[in-house]
């Protein structure tokens, strides 16, 4: 698909990466981080990645959260938590994910899961483009980004 | 007399259009309503009075009184679409509608840690509620059926929303909706915050209508200041976001359904129409862009590219065997049910209600709005209206290439002001007062809260692999409904 290219910005092909099984949920937010993801999933849907985003927490390695948390959203999340099987990851993407963003305080949210829990990736943006998104997930599962970046 | 004169003969209230009723107005409006053609676009309150809205072909007027019991006569006998209204406004204020067709919590399911959260001095509260009881009805426990979930976590990148559908064999035949899992308590971050802190709050309701949520906001407070209400320029990212929207609604029915071309041609030109955001307001999808000084104009190829694309669309989607006959006679919302649950917008006009606030609008040329090509009600007229209006936006977005200045934004003047703006996915309206330059009471109406109340008529007899689908093609926002 041509709208987004799956390429690093040098040129180059994207890296081998190794499968990743995403499930995402919106805790409560304006859903522009969704849409965002959206885009994500299509890119990788039509490049043929190793990543993909999937319909139920008991196939998924990595809890992707969006949103500012809603108090009724808690149980379910955590819900979700527990029904994913073995060795878990936590990513938070978006300002409202990573300290609550525009929605706190508030009575009805608990201002985002990245202050709250240790997440293995958080990106902030309201919303962080497609492009940041698919860049910051390549380069954490290709273990760069804990790499100095070279000179 | 005619609801309108009815609501005139009270007492003339701060804002343009609203009328403060006694008592005895209110239960005469209440009686007279049912006789009446007048749409109820919302019902809210401020602690001391309750609002109703509502939307004739003249244009708005609002009725209120006053609930120095916390209690006042219900709509919803009358008007089903007020039931979920009425529910939240016992959910935030604990004002109670006497006669109303449904008590049950909409919006609180007991998590909150406060009961009638919007209350500034909360009397001795009952405890909170324990949340939905689902009681099924007797036919569908005859039948044995099999009650299955939807929601609120789907993997997929809606807002969240519960439905409980029970099936007694293939078709649905009850469908419960359990909503909150979106609120984020909108109403009591806009009290006391100043106007820009609104307007920014306001463009993060809902991604989907956002340019729509700040221009009612921004119309309001003109509205609220007292000054001319018209905006000119804001008909472009309007539109701009129209043809995001219906695009997106595009692309996931066609993905759902399993037509690569289709969704291959809808996601590109969605992504070029955000680059197209990005490119001339800095934002891919359109926050804060209302009220703007520096825009850059399009470039003329992109809009050709678009104009061409959308022709393309067209034909994918009309294509023998394509999504038009593969969606006829799915999901069907009539003209009556429509009509009943006061639903305008584009999925209105698909099933042939003619609701359009754009059509009141000086800045739309006449001949600009041509009315769609189906009015049926089914997914295919939802989306044939969809894909009409499409090309509609981006021949406006043509015409209007040339943006003119913004209006210098008047002095902010306490008042009391009502805004509105035809969403992609209907009207969306804004109600502020302003004391002391900050927002002392808000309230805003979104299209997907009646909507959500027409999910029973909507689905009853689909099958449980169409509620994804139809869910799609109606495009409502949990988000926009929950606030």
């Amino acid at each position: 698909m041509a709208y987004l290219h799956l390429f690093w910005p040098e040129g180059g092909a994207l890296p081998r990466m190794q499968a990743l099984d995403i499930f995402h949920m919106d805790t409560g937010g304006c859903t522009g981080c969704g849409l965002e993801l959206r885009a994500v999933s299509r890119a990788l849907d039509a490049g043929n990645a190793a990543i993909r985003f999937v319909s139920t927490p008991r196939q998924a390695g990595l809890l992707l959260l969006t949103g500012s948390l809603s108090v009724e959203m808690a149980p379910v999340v955590e819900l979700a938590w527990q029904a994913m099987p073995g060795s878990r990851l936590l990513a938070v993407v978006g300002d409202c994910a990573v300290d609550g963003g525009v929605f706190t305080p508030s009575y009805a949210v608990l201002g985002g899961v990245g202050g709250r829990a240790q997440a293995s990736l958080s990106l902030p943006g309201c919303p962080p483009a497609p492009a940041m998104i698919l860049e910051a997930l390549i380069r954490w599962r290709t273990g760069q980004d804990k790499q100095p970046p070279a000179a | 007399m005619t609801l309108r004169g009815l609501v005139g003969a009270g007492r003339p209230a701060a804002c343009a259009g609203r009328f403060e009723l006694g008592a005895d107005g209110w239960r005469m409006m209440v009686e007279a309503l049912p006789r009446s053609t007048a749409r109820l676009c919302g019902l809210w309150s401020d602690g001391m009075q309750v609002h109703a809205l509502f939307h004739d072909g003249p244009g708005p007027f609002m009725a209120s009184v006053a609930v120095p019991e916390g209690r006042y006569l219900a709509l919803s006998p009358a008007r089903p679409g007020a039931e979920a209204h009425e529910r939240m406004l016992h959910d935030l204020w604990g004002i109670e509608a006497m006669g109303a067709v449904g008590t049950a919590p909409w919006l609180d399911q007991g998590q909150w840690g406060v009961t009638w959260p919007l209350r500034e001095r909360a009397p001795p509260a009952p405890p909170p509620p324990e949340g939905v009881e689902f009681i099924d009805g007797a036919a569908m426990e005859r039948a044995g059926g099999t009650m299955l979930g939807h929601g609120p976590a789907e993997g997929g990148f809606h807002a969240p929303l519960h439905l409980r559908l029970g099936l007694p064999g293939e078709g649905i035949t009850q469908v419960r909706p359990r909503m909150g899992y979106a609120h984020r308590g909108l109403c009591a971050r806009m009290r006391g915050n100043t106007l820009a802190g609104g307007a920014r709050l306001a463009a993060r309701i809902d991604a989907g209508a956002t340019v729509a949520h700040q221009l009612a906001f921004a119309r309001a407070v003109t509205a609220a200041s007292g000054v001319d209400t018209s905006c000119p320029l804001a008909i472009f990212p309007a539109e701009l976001e129209r043809v995001a929207t219906h695009l997106d609604s595009v692309a996931q029915m066609a993905e759902l359904q399993a037509d690569g071309r289709l969704a291959n041609l809808a996601a590109t030109l969605l992504e070029h129409v955000r680059q197209l955001g990005h490119a001339v307001y800095g934002h891919r999808l359109l926050f804060d862009v209302v009220p703007r000084r520096d825009a850059a104009a399009p470039a003329p190829e992109m809009m050709a590219a678009l104009h061409e694309g959308c022709a393309t669309l067209r034909r994918l989607f009309w294509r023998p065997r394509g999504l038009a006959t593969q969606l006829l006679g799915r999901g069907v919302l009539s003209a009556g049910a429509a009509r009943q649950w006061g639903i305008g917008g584009c999925v209105g006009r698909a099933s042939g209600i003619e609701a359009d606030l754009r059509a009141q609008d000086p800045a739309y040329a006449p001949g600009w709005l041509t009315p769609p090509p189906r009015s049926e009600g089914d997914m295919t007229a939802r989306l044939s209206t969809r894909l009409h209006e499409l090309g509609e936006s981006v021949r406006i977005l043509g015409n209007a290439g040339v943006m003119p200045e913004p209006p210098v934004p008047a002095q902010c003047v306490d008042g009391e002001g009502l805004g509105m703006a035809e969403g992609p996915a209907g009207p969306v309206w804004h109600w502020l007062r302003v004391e002391d330059g900050r927002i002392a009471a808000w309230w805003c109406g979104d299209p997907s809260l009646a909507q959500i109340q027409a999910l029973p008529a909507i689905l009853h007899g689909a099958v449980y692999e169409d509620v994804e689908p139809i869910l799609t093609s109606l495009g409502l926002s949990a988000a926009g409904a929950d606030l």
